[in-house]
C-alpha cells in the first residue's frame, strides 16, 4: 500500500510542477491577448484596462497563481478570452473526443502488439519473424505526419471514408445503430493512423522482452516438465516479461496523446488538437494552459494505472511494501 | 565487423542525401521563391526517352504541359513540344553554401520551365522547394539535437557526478518534462513565444524550443552512464592518483557517455526534423516564403488540394530515405558493442 | 619477511580507531535502510609490515579499503596516517594524501580504462603529478613496466589484450608510480589462477623488501594471507572478530568464522612450510 501511496504522491507532485511551469511561462511570454486588442482601434483603452483588472493581469505572479490554483480546484480552469466563456466546459467537450480516439487506439494497438509480438518472439529469427521485423522497420521510417496525410489522400481518392470531422451532417437524423456506424466510419482513418504510428514501437519491445524471457532457464525447466507451449507463453513468459511492458504501457500513452494531437489537426477531428492550435494562434493562454494540464492529467493518470498494474503483476513490490 | 560495415553504409547514404540538400542551389533547377503565376498546380512532368512516334532519344526529354480543353485544372502533355533536358546549365543565381555566388544548375530546359515534382499554387517548383526546404528542416533537426544533447550532457554529468541535492533537483525537473506529452509541450512552449517573427528568428525559436523539449531523456541516460562510470575501479584509481573532478569527467567519465550520445543523436535528429515539420505544417514554424518540409505539406490541409493535386503529397515520400538513413544508423549504433567492453549499453525506451 | 616487533620507538604508519562507515540502502520500493559496512574497526600497521584483513565477501573489507585510501569518507572514527588524522580533511588535502596510499583492485580489468593503452595507463599517475615532461613520463613509465616484469613492447596494447597476471602486474606498476608508502591490495590475487597467484605474490614480496613498502592485504584466502602477512585480522559483519600473528590464527582459531575460513582453504596449500 505504501508503494501506491508514494506513486500517488509522485503523480500529484508532477501535476503541481507542470502547472507551476506552465504558469511561469505565461508571464515570461511577450505579448498577450490584450496587446493584440490594443492594436484594434475600435476597443477603447479604458475597456482594456477594466478587462485587465478583471482578469488580474496586473497582480503579482504568486497571487495570480494562488488564485488560479484555488479556482482550478473548484473546477474553474480560467476564462477563454476568445470564446468569452469558462475554459473547462470548452476543454471537456474536446478532451472527451481526444480520449475516445486515444483510448480506442491504445486498446487496439496493444491488442495487436501483444499476440503478434509473442508470436514473433516464439518464431525468433525465422522467416515470418523477419518479415514482421521488416514491416515494423518500414512503418517506423514513415513520419507520423506523412502517415496521417497519406491516409487522408487515400480517403479522398477512394471516396469511401469521410475526410474529416467526427460525425456526418445528417448524424442527428440517424437511428442509434446508424449513429454508431457513422461514428465508426469517421473514426476509422484517425484510429488506423494512430495505431500504425505506435505499433512498431510496441511490437519491437514486446518481441524483445518476450525473447529475453524465453531464453531464461526457468522456462526451459518448465518446458522440461511438459507444460504446453501455449500455457508456457501466456502463463509463464508473459508475466515474467510484464515489468518492462508495463513501463512501456505508460510511455505509449504519452506517445499516443502527442500523436493524436497531430492526427486530429490533420483529419480535423474535433479534439484537443485543433482547439489548442486555435488557442495558440489567438493567444488564448488559459485555454493553452488548461489543455496542457489536462493532457498531463491523462498521462499521469495512465502512468498511475501502469503503477497499479505493476503492483498487481510484480510480487516483489507487493512483498517489499508490506514489510 | 558486420556492424561497422553497416554503420558506414548508412553513413554514406546520409552523406549523399545531405549533400543534395546542402548543395540545393546546384541540384534544384530554380529559386524556391520564383513564381510562375501562369502555371499553378502543374502536375509532375514525366521524363521520356521515347517520343510519341516511338522514336528513341539518347537525351531524355519532357513534354511541355497544356490545359486540357474544356477544363481549368486538367493538364495534358503537348507532344508537339518536346523539351530536351540540358545538363549543367546556367540559370537562376544562387549562393553555394550561402557564400559563393553561382549560376550553374545540374539540369534545366530551354525557354520553358521544368517541374519534375509539379508546382504549387504560385507556380513555384516543388523540387526546388523540397531541396531548399530540406536545408531548413534538417538544419533545425541537427542543431536542435545538438542543443538538446549539449544540455542533456551537462545536466546529466552534474546530476550523476555530484549527486546529492543537485541530482534530486535536476532529475525531478527532468521527470516534469518527461511527464508532458512532447507535442503538447512543444505547443505550449511555442504558444508563449511571439507568433509573428522573421523567418530567421522563427528558426532560432524552433531550435530553442526543441532543445527545451528534448533535454530530459538524454540527461537521464547520461546520468546513468556517469553514475556507473564513476563507480568504476579505473575512475577510483585515477582519483587515487590525485585527479581532480574536472580531469575525471573529461578523461574518464564523459568519454563513456559518447556512444550513448551518438546513438541518441541518430534517434533525435529525425524526431526533431519531424517536430520542425509539424510546427511548420501547423503554421507555427518558419513562415513563408521560406520553404520547409512542413510548410511544403501544409497545403494538403485544404480539401481541394487533396482531391485534385495528389502530387503535393510527393515530398512526404521523397523525404523517407532521410528518415530511413537515420533510423538505420541509430539501430546499428544501438547494436554496436565495443569489442573490449563487457555488458550492455544502458538504453532508454526510444 | 619483516616482523612488526613492537619496537617501542617505532611509530605506527597507519592507526585506525573505531572506524565506522554506513550506507543508506534504497530498495525498489523507495524505503531507506541503513547498512553498516564497517562497524567500529581499530588496528595499527607499522612501516614495512603487512597486515592481512580476512573475511567473507560482504564482511566490509572493501569498504575499509576505500576509507583508508581516502576514496570514501568514514561516517565516524578516525584514520591516522604518519601521525595526522586524514579522515576529516577537505577534498583538496585528501587528494595529496591519496597519492601516498595506493589501492589495487580485485578485478584488474575494470581498474583500467578499456580505451587506453598500457603506456597511457602507467603514465596516468605521473602525468597527473604535473611536474614531469612528456619524455620523462615515458621513460619512467617504461622503467615501471620493467620493474614488475612486463616487457616494454607491450606499451601499445589494450588491457583487454593482456592476461590476468599481466594485468595485475600492470596495476602494481601503476600503483608504484607515485612511490606510495602504503599499498592496499583488495583481493588482488583472488581473480588469478594458482600459479599466477604465486608469481604475483612473489613479486609483492620482492617489491616489499626492495622498497620498504607497507601492505594492507585484503583477502578471503586465509592461506595466502598467512603466507604474506605479519599479522592477520579476521573480519565479520563489519567488525574485527579476531586478530593475531598467522601461526596463532591458523593453529588456534578462536571464532567460528575463522574456522569456516580455514575449512575453505584447500588442503594442498594448507600444508605450507612453517613460518620462515
Amino acid at each position: 500500500m505504501r508503494y501506491l501511496l508514494r506513486r500517488f504522491g509522485h503523480a500529484v507532485f508532477l501535476l503541481v510542477g507542470v502547472s507551476l511551469l506552465a504558469f511561469t511561462f505565461t508571464t515570461l511570454a511577450p505579448g498577450n491577448y490584450f496587446d493584440e486588442m490594443r492594436l484594434n482601434p475600435q476597443i477603447a483603452p479604458e475597456t482594456i484596462a477594466a478587462l485587465r483588472t478583471q482578469y488580474e493581469l496586473d497582480r503579482p505572479l504568486p497571487i495570480r497563481y494562488a488564485h488560479w490554483v484555488s479556482s482550478v480546484l473548484h473546477g474553474d480552469m480560467g476564462f477563454s478570452f476568445a470564446y468569452n466563456s469558462p475554459v473547462l466546459p470548452l476543454l471537456w467537450v474536446r478532451a472527451r473526443n481526444t480520449l475516445l480516439l486515444t483510448i480506442t487506439a491504445m486498446l487496439l494497438a496493444w491488442g495487436i502488439a501483444l499476440p503478434l509480438g509473442i508470436w514473433s518472439a516464439e518464431h525468433l529469427g525465422r522467416l515470418p519473424d523477419r518479415l514482421l521485423s521488416l514491416g515494423t522497420a518500414a512503418l517506423m521510417v514513415i513520419p507520423d505526419l506523412a502517415l496521417a496525410l497519406g491516409f487522408l489522400v487515400i480517403a479522398v481518392k477512394s471516396g469511401r471514408f469521410p475526410t474529416g470531422g467526427m460525425v456526418s451532417l445528417h448524424f442527428e437524423s440517424l437511428a442509434f445503430p446508424g449513429k454508431l456506424g457513422d461514428l465508426f466510419l469517421h473514426m476509422a482513418l484517425p484510429i488506423t493512423a494512430l495505431v500504425l504510428s505506435v505499433l512498431p514501437l510496441l511490437l519491437r519491445h514486446v518481441r524483445a522482452a518476450l525473447a529475453e524471457v524465453l531464453d531464461a532457464p526457468f522456462l526451459l525447466a518448465a518446458e522440461g516438465h511438459g507444460i504446453s507451449r501455449r500455457t508456457l507463453l501466456y502463463r509463464y513468459a508473459l508475466p515474467a516479461a510484464a515489468n518492462p511492458l508495463i513501463s512501456l504501457f505508460g510511455f505509449s500513452i504519452g506517445t499516443l496523446l502527442s500523436g493524436s494531437l497531430l492526427v486530429e489537426v490533420v483529419m480535423s477531428w474535433p479534439g484537443l488538437g485543433p482547439f489548442l492550435l486555435e488557442a495558440i494562434l489567438a493567444r488564448d493562454l488559459y485555454v493553452v494552459i488548461g489543455g496542457v494540464l489536462l493532457s498531463t492529467l491523462f498521462l499521469i493518470g495512465g502512468n498511475f494505472l501502469a503503477d497499479l498494474l505493476l503492483y498487481w503483476a510484480d510480487p516483489r513490490i507487493r512483498t517489499e511494501a508490506s514489510v | 565487423m558486420r556492424v561497422k560495415r553497416a554503420i558506414s553504409g548508412w553513413l554514406v547514404l546520409l552523406v549523399v542525401l545531405h549533400a543534395t540538400v546542402i548543395f540545393a542551389g546546384f541540384f534544384s533547377p530554380y529559386d524556391p521563391a520564383e513564381q510562375d503565376r501562369k502555371n499553378p498546380y502543374l502536375p509532375p512532368m514525366r521524363v521520356h526517352f521515347v517520343d510519341a512516334r516511338g522514336r528513341f532519344h539518347a537525351r531524355p526529354f519532357v513534354y511541355s504541359l497544356r490545359l486540357h480543353e474544356g477544363t481549368f485544372d486538367q493538364y495534358e502533355e503537348d507532344t508537339s513540344r518536346p523539351l530536351p533536358l540540358k545538363f549543367l546549365v546556367r540559370g537562376a543565381s544562387y549562393h553555394l553554401l550561402g557564400l559563393l555566388p553561382a549560376r550553374l544548375h545540374l539540369f534545366g530546359v530551354q525557354d520553358e520551365r521544368i517541374y519534375l515534382l509539379g508546382s504549387d499554387s504560385y507556380g513555384r517548383d516543388q523540387l526546388s522547394r523540397f531541396l531548399y526546404g530540406g536545408q531548413v528542416s534538417l538544419l533545425a533537426g541537427l542543431l536542435g539535437a545538438g542543443v538538446t544533447l549539449l544540455v542533456g550532457l551537462c545536466v546529466g554529468a552534474v546530476a550523476g557526478y555530484f549527486g546529492g541535492w543537485r541530482d534530486d533537483l535536476l532529475m525531478r525537473l527532468a521527470e516534469l518534462f518527461l511527464a508532458l506529452p512532447w507535442l503538447y509541450l512543444l505547443f505550449a512552449l511555442r504558444a508563449f513565444l511571439p507568433l509573428a517573427v522573421s523567418p530567421l528568428q522563427a528558426f532560432y525559436l524552433i531550435i530553442a524550443v526543441l532543445g527545451a523539449v528534448g533535454w530530459a531523456r538524454p540527461a537521464r541516460l547520461v546520468r546513468g552512464v556517469v553514475l556507473s562510470a564513476k563507480e568504476r575501479d579505473f575512475v577510483r584509481a585515477a582519483r587515487g592518483f590525485g585527479a581532480t573532478d574536472a580531469y575525471l569527467l573529461r578523461r574518464h567519465i564523459l568519454p563513456e557517455a559518447s556512444s550513448v550520445l551518438l546513438t541518441q543523436a541518430a534517434i533525435l535528429v529525425p524526431q526533431f526534423v519531424l517536430a520542425e515539420m509539424t510546427l511548420s505544417f501547423l503554421g507555427l514554424g518558419v513562415p513563408e516564403p521560406v520553404p520547409s518540409w512542413g510548410s511544403l505539406l501544409s497545403s494538403l490541409q485544404q480539401y481541394s488540394v487533396l482531391a485534385s493535386y495528389w502530387w503535393m503529397y510527393l515530398p512526404a515520400l521523397i523525404m523517407l530515405p532521410f528518415f530511413l538513413g537515420y533510423l538505420g544508423l541509430g539501430g546499428e549504433l544501438q547494436q554496436r558493442r565495443e569489442p573490449y567492453k563487457i555488458g550492455k549499453e544502458p538504453g532508454g525506451l526510444r | 619477511m619483516k616482523v612488526s616487533d613492537n619496537d617501542k620507538d617505532m611509530q605506527p604508519l597507519v592507526r585506525v580507531e573505531n572506524l565506522m562507515k554506513s550506507y543508506a540502502n534504497r530498495k525498489i520500493t523507495g524505503q531507506c535502510e541503513e547498512v553498516r559496512a564497517v562497524d567500529g574497526v581499530s588496528f595499527t600497521i607499522f612501516p614495512g609490515a603487512t597486515l592481512a584483513v580476512v573475511g567473507e565477501s560482504g564482511s566490509g573489507k572493501s569498504t575499509l579499503a576505500l576509507c583508508l585510501a581516502c576514496l570514501e569518507k568514514p561516517t565516524s572514527g578516525n584514520i591516522q596516517f604518519e601521525g595526522a588524522d586524514i579522515s576529516k580533511l577537505a577534498e583538496k588535502e585528501r587528494r595529496t594524501i591519496r597519492r601516498k596510499i595506493q589501492l589495487i583492485f580485485q578485478d584488474p580489468a575494470s581498474s583500467f580504462n578499456p580505451r587506453w593503452s598500457v603506456l597511457e595507463i602507467v603514465a596516468e599517475p605521473l602525468a597527473l603529478q604535473g611536474s614531469l615532461s612528456r619524455d620523462e613520463i615515458r621513460l619512467r613509465a617504461l622503467a615501471l613496466l620493467e620493474q614488475v616484469g612486463l616487457s616494454p613492447e607491450m606499451e601499445r596494447r589494450l588491457p583487454a589484450e593482456l592476461s590476468g597476471g599481466q594485468r595485475q602486474r600492470l596495476a602494481i606498476a601503476r600503483a608504484l608510480a607515485l612511490e606510495p608508502s602504503v599499498l592496499i591490495l583488495d583481493e588482488a590475487l583472488s581473480a588469478l589462477d594458482c600459479s599466477t597467484q604465486a608469481q604475483i605474490a612473489n613479486l609483492l614480496v620482492d617489491l616489499q623488501s626492495a622498497r620498504d613498502m607497507t601492505y594492507l592485504f585484503i583477502s578471503h584466502d586465509l592461506a595466502m594471507a598467512a603466507h604474506l602477512a605479519d599479522e592477520i585480522a579476521v573480519m565479520n559483519h563489519g567488525r574485527i572478530v579476531e586478530q593475531g600473528p598467522p601461526d596463532k590464527i591458523l593453529k588456534q582459531p578462536q571464532t567460528e568464522i575463522t574456522r569456516e575460513l580455514l575449512a575453505a582453504v584447500p588442503r594442498m596449500t594448507f600444508a605450507r612450510p612453517e613460518a620462515q
